[in-house]
């Protein structure tokens, strides 16, 4: 999957903490720089923490939708290269 | 290949490193590590490959569990008098079915090397395999409480060049977990890493490490090239 319009998609609603971040960060890696992942969150902490994680590895937060209680969050991530430190 | 995903759930914690991730732990899973040393000090390092998921570890030690090699965290009270590589071979094996753990066949080609020396020459002598071989390896050299790891990427200077000259090799003490998880970290990060790392020596004192670049002596022939052997050659 490569440019910047290619979208993969990744539910991690039925996951708790750390698992949510986990799982999109390996999806993440998966993809190219400036391809876009689409994550179904829970509400709540997931919907907080796994933003500002993604943000926190370098990744830009391009939208952030309540889809409802019952949907949970929508969030779209795009890839950025070189996201996080490396290791030391 | 994707890791399953009862992969990313049992690695879960380490996927979250920076600088690690699916690739890394790909490698890992992929890699064969040749463990030169199975005594207590050794013992808390073979833990630690496997928990980080080497694929394949070769233990390479022909001796047999002394008392002493209680104090570390393989070899239960019956173990005393067998065979350290069959016994370390046997308590791993239960920590991860992602890794398979067995005495060191002769003529394997690992992929990277831990070597707890017994003595100086010891570490020299296993050094050299390795570094003529091609092979990145990791010379841990006990002192006490502590000691010195050296780490030996492919082209970085030899344990020669880098071990220490006086004040070591002081029977270790029970608290060198510390130092043995460490030093299994360096070897993890030269097989996910390998070009990103330079050769580097930790001391490890009272507890606190301190890292040095090494630094080849002159007219050392470590710094000629080696071609390394394929992974299907005996060595």
């Amino acid at each position: 999957m490569t440019g910047s319009s290619a979208v993969a998609r990744l539910d991690v609603r039925a996951d708790a903490c750390p698992m949510t971040w986990v799982k999109t960060r390996v999806a993440l890696g998966r993809l190219a720089a400036g391809d876009r992942l689409e994550v179904l969150l829970s509400p709540g902490e997931a919907a907080e923490s796994v933003p500002r994680s993604a943000a926190e590895d370098g990744h830009r937060v391009v939208a952030l939708d309540d889809l409802g209680p019952r949907e949970g969050v929508r969030l779209v991530l795009e890839k950025r290269d070189g996201g996080g430190a490396a290791w030391p | 290949m994707a890791l399953t995903e009862e992969q990313v759930a049992r690695f879960s914690r380490q996927l979250l490193v920076p600088g690690f991730g699916e690739a890394a732990q790909e490698r890992l899973l992929a890699a064969r590590v040749r463990v030169v040393g199975a005594d207590g000090p050794a013992t808390p390092a073979l833990v630690a490959l496997v928990q980080a998921g080497v694929g394949r570890i070769w233990v390479d030690d022909e001796g047999y569990v002394a008392p002493a090699d209680r104090q570390g965290w393989l070899y239960p009270p019956g173990a005393v008098g067998s065979s350290r590589a069959a016994r370390a071979s046997e308590a791993l094996s239960d920590f991860s079915r992602h890794s398979v753990v067995e005495a060191y066949p002769a003529g394997g080609v690992p992929d990277a090397a831990l070597i707890f020396a017994g003595s100086a020459a010891q570490g020299i002598a296993m050094g050299e395999v390795a570094r003529k071989g091609g092979i990145p390896h990791v010379v841990v050299e006990p002192d006490a409480e502590g000691g010195a790891i050296v780490s030996i990427p492919v082209g970085a200077p030899c344990f020669s060049c880098a071990r220490s000259v006086s004040g070591v090799g002081r029977p270790p003490v029970p608290g060198i977990a510390g130092l043995s998880a460490l030093a299994a970290a360096e070897l993890l990060h030269i097989l996910v890493q390998p070009a990103g790392m330079a050769g580097r020596r930790i001391d490890v004192v009272r507890g606190v490490p301190t890292t040095h670049p090494t630094v080849r002596l002159p007219g050392c022939a470590c710094g000629q090239p080696v071609v390394p052997p394929s992974r299907d050659e005996g060595a």
